[in-house]
């Protein structure tokens, strides 16, 4: 029985984590509604920064968030403004297309500049505990599952209360009425793609305590986010969280009771049961989903 | 549509021109070297790539191999199509007679394929699939260990050293295998499961999981549940240091972590779990804290290395190629410069040293199969912040000691 | 000269190219650049009504190591075990067709990338079947009866057949009425069920030509480079990704777009390889996604589309030309 509770506590502890990758993403594709396949990229950029900033400057990662989650900011209205923009109006096998030769050169640039090294950083934290009634909790990840709440929290409380939020929402609810009650839906999109990256920035610096960067980590996230965000629901914030613990927990239960090497095969397999019998997610948007094939 | 097929036939032409030039030969001895330096393999791909440029290096400032410089002709394989293209490339339109490489294990069947059904030599100098040299080419080399030398090892420390440790009996020691599920592990896991047998104590569990993984705690937690005593481990870089860090998280409690080489050499390990990775052993090609009496031109390899590359070596593959290449380029030696496939074969089935006289402590002795039957695993535990080397007594520079390993 | 005589020069050239030049290395190019060929035009099929497969691994593997496993494990020789194959790959193709039928666009990539990867990590895991990570290799037994050789020749005109076949199947399939509906499909897909197109058979049948063309290049291409294992037989970027990309350089939903797209990119893919990747590492991969990136913001229409327009200027056609407002220039 104990193990049982611990394969659930690891399960949500991972969860957390794969909720904060897939917050930024949620955010950027409910409302730009394009499939980034560079958003693992864009993390792993945000762990390199995070990783130099602790090496070079002594800045302890949780700190560097200050400087990360602008940098990353900038970033993604960067990727907007000069990739995605300019062939907005192109089928969206197109702007599939665009990004995934983002994500090939974001992922050889590192490569070429940083190497196959596998690098991590080392704090007095990094691997210490928690006991608590003979179940061990990390601290590292605890952290980051605290800190995706608050994001997620500090998102919510800026869509349902800000001016930006609002416009943020009517844009993913109607793009096209938005543009007509007057929001400049472009600067939107700007702000929607910086604020997505600086969130996925976030993430990524909360994540290296306990994991790595290394070129090609990217690719291995970007898909676990989308899978993420598609059972949560396109464009919805609490079910990313909630689809994040959902994954996390599969991956968990699969793992100690069928095989560690099938893990990944459960969740994708349940993705596409997802996709097929419930594409809204378990949470779903709903309406304005059919730009993206939903039906 | 005219145009379109006007296009097509000045395209094809273009590309036919290009196809049509041929290299012409120098008046160097020209080895094609194939290693994955891009792609998930680069790191170890690298760092074996660099061990045999040392060795060429430091070779041609001896005056080379018969009177002639030695030139690599080296190209990066990422998969198993650029591997298969590459070797073509190199056999057919560089008019190479000699391959080396290539560190991993399906690259290289999918390169030596190539290279033996043109016949042409190809030597091998890192992957260890058995299978590797059980194809029956007669082209084929291998001058480092294979799978089932790891896996004897290992069997033969739990069942010699960590059993009377113990108190138990070789019988009721309880070993489990973790292995990433890729021709690495899968290769060591098919060898432990035979050694086990025959060495007569009990594999209880056999847990694959993906090397790409982020999250490895449900292979720990399945460990805690079958309680072994002697874990043994199969990991690439990034899963060996999750790996430890998610054990001590987890409280994983074991007599003694046995890695097979791979990530468990790497000092990047030490460097990422620190005080965590005491005691762990691990089974591998020659690494560094080594007695040098058994390991005559060690020093120098370790001296050159960080002239040439800025850094300490980062793991043990570069020692393994540098070996490597010094055996093909001593072979070349006495066959006067030819690599002619059948006088190449001959001269190696007759070229002999001991165990002790290379940079690896290795002897080399090629069997018909192409395997060099004196390249020897040892092993290695981490102490001090060191990989040093503990078992057997020849190369060993201090004994083995029996701690729970990522605990600290 | 008419279009047909050029054809049939062309298949002619082919046809004796390897009698006048058999250099190995220059066949091995023009045999990979005949399997992208087939290869694209295959994932063209489904692109012809707009849907994105990233997961054509998939066929690839299926078939690939059926064929394998018949042939080491059973000696089935490989002429007799495409059918196997092909009938398995069928199978992985209905699995598909539940979601490409209900799904649009980038979804339905998703699914078909999620689906290729679980049967990656099926393959690595069933080790009885498919020796899982090490592999299988075929055993070097040259003869027809194997479609196993020692020279390139007989494999060059295997992958030749391949490629042709491949081209013909697609340049009917565009002309024919399903290619017609295919394309309305692609444009509007609720418009053209308005128009009473069947859009469910119509797409079924452009799944089962385009899965199909892939699983037999498989069956092929193994016996080709002799073995076999997960990472390359599912591998996303070798069969799905290149395959894609030279479509969209060569210009999508156009019959011999990926034909000009593969003729250019394979032998450039390995150039690039050859000399960049070993100058600096991951250079050639950068440069790669750097093209990818350029020709959709530039030329999404792919290379065909402006290069056409160039022809049309150095080659007058007999009609004149007439400016906007209807007079002759």
């Amino acid at each position: 029985m104990e193990l049982f509770i611990q394969v659930l506590v690891s399960g949500l502890l991972l969860g957390g984590v794969y909720a904060l990758l897939s917050v930024g993403l949620t955010l950027i594709f409910g409302v730009v509604r394009i499939i980034n396949f560079a958003h693992g990229e864009l993390m792993m950029m945000a762990m390199y920064l995070t990783y130099w900033l602790c090496q070079a400057h002594q800045i302890d990662p949780y700190l560097s968030v200050i400087i990360v989650a602008p940098a990353l900011f900038l970033v993604g209205m960067g990727v907007q403004r000069f990739i995605i923009q300019p062939i907005f109006d192109s089928s969206a096998l197109m702007k599939i297309f665009v990004t995934v030769g983002l994500f090939i050169a974001l992922q050889n640039l590192a490569l070429m500049l940083f190497k196959a090294d596998f690098r991590t950083i080392q704090t007095s934290y990094a691997m210490s505990t928690l006991e608590v009634g003979g179940i061990s909790i990390s601290v590292p990840r605890l952290i980051a599952f605290c800190f995706a709440l608050v994001l997620l929290g500090g998102l919510f409380m800026l869509l349902k209360l800000t001016l930006v939020g609002k416009a943020m929402r009517a844009v993913a609810e109607n793009r096209v009425v938005a543009e007509l009650m007057g929001i400049r839906v472009q600067r939107l999109y700007l702000i929607t793609f910086g604020l997505g990256s600086a969130m996925t920035g976030i993430a990524g610096a909360l994540l290296l305590p306990f994991t790595y960067v290394f070129p090609t980590v990217g690719a291995i996230y970007t898909l676990l986010a989308f899978v993420v965000v598609v059972l949560g629901g396109l464009g919805n914030m609490a079910g990313a969280f909630l689809g994040g613990l959902f994954i996390g927990l599969i991956e968990s239960i699969s793992g100690v009771y069928i095989s560690p090497a099938l893990k990944e095969a459960v969740y994708f397999v349940i993705f596409i049961l997802t996709l097929l019998v419930r594409p809204q997610g378990l949470f779903g948007v709903g309406k304005g989903t059919e730009e993206v094939g939903l039906k | 549509m005219m145009r379109r097929m006007g296009l097509l036939v000045l395209v094809f032409g273009v590309l036919l021109m290009g196809g049509l030039t041929e290299v012409a030969m120098g008046q160097s001895l020209r080895i094609g070297a194939l290693y994955p330096v891009s792609g998930s393999l680069a790191l170890l791909g690298d760092e074996s790539w660099r061990g045999a440029e040392i060795a060429r290096v430091m070779r041609n400032q001896k005056g080379g191999v018969a009177g002639k410089q030695v030139e690599f002709v080296k190209v990066d394989i990422p998969d198993v199509n650029a591997a298969k293209s590459e070797a073509e490339r190199l056999i057919n339109r560089e008019g190479l007679k000699l391959l080396t490489g290539t560190y991993s294990s399906s690259l290289c069947l999918a390169a030596s394929e190539v290279a033996a059904r043109s016949g042409i030599i190809y030597f091998e100098q890192g992957g260890i699939a058995d299978m590797i040299t059980g194809r029956g080419y007669k082209t084929l080399l291998r001058s480092c260990p294979r799978a089932q030398y790891f896996s004897r090892a290992q069997i033969r420390f739990a069942r010699d050293f960590v059993a009377p440790k113990i108190g138990k009996k070789p019988n009721d020691v309880r070993v489990a295998l973790v292995h990433e599920d890729s021709a690495y592990g899968s290769s060591i896991s098919k060898n432990v499961e035979a050694e086990a047998k025959a060495g007569g104590v009990q594999l209880v569990s056999v847990i694959p999981y993906n090397k790409d993984a982020v999250d490895l705690s449900s292979v720990i937690l399945k460990l805690k549940n079958d309680k072994p005593d002697v874990v043994i481990g199969v990991s690439y870089a990034n899963d060996a240091i999750l790996f430890g860090r998610q054990a001590k998280e987890l409280r994983l409690d074991i007599k003694a972590f046995i890695g097979t080489g791979g990530g468990h050499s790497l000092t990047s390990f030490q460097q990422a779990l620190g005080a965590a990775a005491e005691g762990v052993l691990n089974v591998d090609f020659t690494q560094f804290e080594v007695n040098v009496r058994f390991t005559p031109g060690l020093k120098e390899f370790v001296e050159m290395y960080r002239k040439m590359f800025n850094e300490p070596p980062r793991s043990g593959h570069s020692l393994a190629n540098f070996t490597g290449t010094n055996i093909l380029l001593d072979l070349l030696e006495r066959t006067g410069g030819s690599m002619d496939a059948g006088k190449f074969r001959q001269t190696a089935a007759a070229f002999e040293l001991k165990p002790g006289s290379t940079a690896s402590g290795w002897g080399v002795k090629f069997d018909d199969s192409g395997q060099n039957i004196l390249a020897d695993t040892f092993i290695m535990q981490w102490r001090g912040g060191k990989l040093v080397t503990v078992y057997p007594e020849g190369p060993a520079v201090m004994a083995p000691l029996l701690e729970t390993p990522f605990s600290k | 000269m008419k279009q047909r005589h050029l054809l049939m020069a062309l298949a002619a050239g082919l046809l004796v190219l390897p009698i006048f030049y058999s250099a190995p290395y220059f066949l091995h190019l023009v045999i990979m650049i005949f399997f992208y060929i087939a290869l694209t035009e295959a994932w063209n099929i489904l692109a012809l009504c707009g849907k994105v497969s990233l997961g054509h691994a998939a066929f690839f593997g299926l078939a690939a190591y059926t064929s394998a496993i018949l042939c080491i494990k059973k000696g089935v020789t490989p002429w007799i075990g495409l059918f196997p194959a092909l009938l398995v790959t069928f199978i992985g193709a209905a699995a598909l067709a539940i979601p490409l039928l209900r799904l649009r666009g980038p979804m339905f990539t998703l699914a078909s990338i999620a689906f290729a990867e679980v049967l990656r990590r099926v393959a690595m895991v069933w080790r009885d079947l498919t020796a899982g990570a090490e592999g299988l290799t075929i055993p070097f037994v040259p003869g027809w009866q194997n479609l196993t050789f020692t020279t390139k020749i007989p494999y060059y005109y295997i992958f030749l057949i391949l490629a042709a076949g491949s081209v013909y199947i697609v340049h009917r399939l565009y002309y024919s009425a399903t290619g017609h509906h295919l394309r309305a499909i692609a444009s509007d897909e609720e418009a053209a069920q308005a128009l009473g197109i069947n859009t469910q058979k119509t797409q079924l049948i452009a799944l089962f030509w385009s899965a199909g063309i892939t699983g037999l290049l498989g069956v092929f291409y193994t016996q080709y480079v002799y073995m076999i294992e997960p990472e390359w037989a599912f591998s996303s970027a070798l069969f799905c990704l290149q395959p894609a990309l030279n479509g969209i350089i060569g210009g999508l939903g156009t019959v011999w777009g990926p034909v000009i797209g593969s003729v250019l990119m394979t032998p450039l893919g390995e150039y690039l390889r050859s000399y960049l990747g070993a100058l600096q590492q991951g250079l050639n991969f950068f440069v790669y996604g750097l093209v990818l990136i350029g020709v959709v913001m530039v030329l999404p229409g792919g290379i065909v589309s402006p290069l056409l327009s160039l022809f049309k200027r150095w080659t007058p056609s007999k009609a004149p030309a007439l400016d906007q407002g209807g007079k002759v220039r």
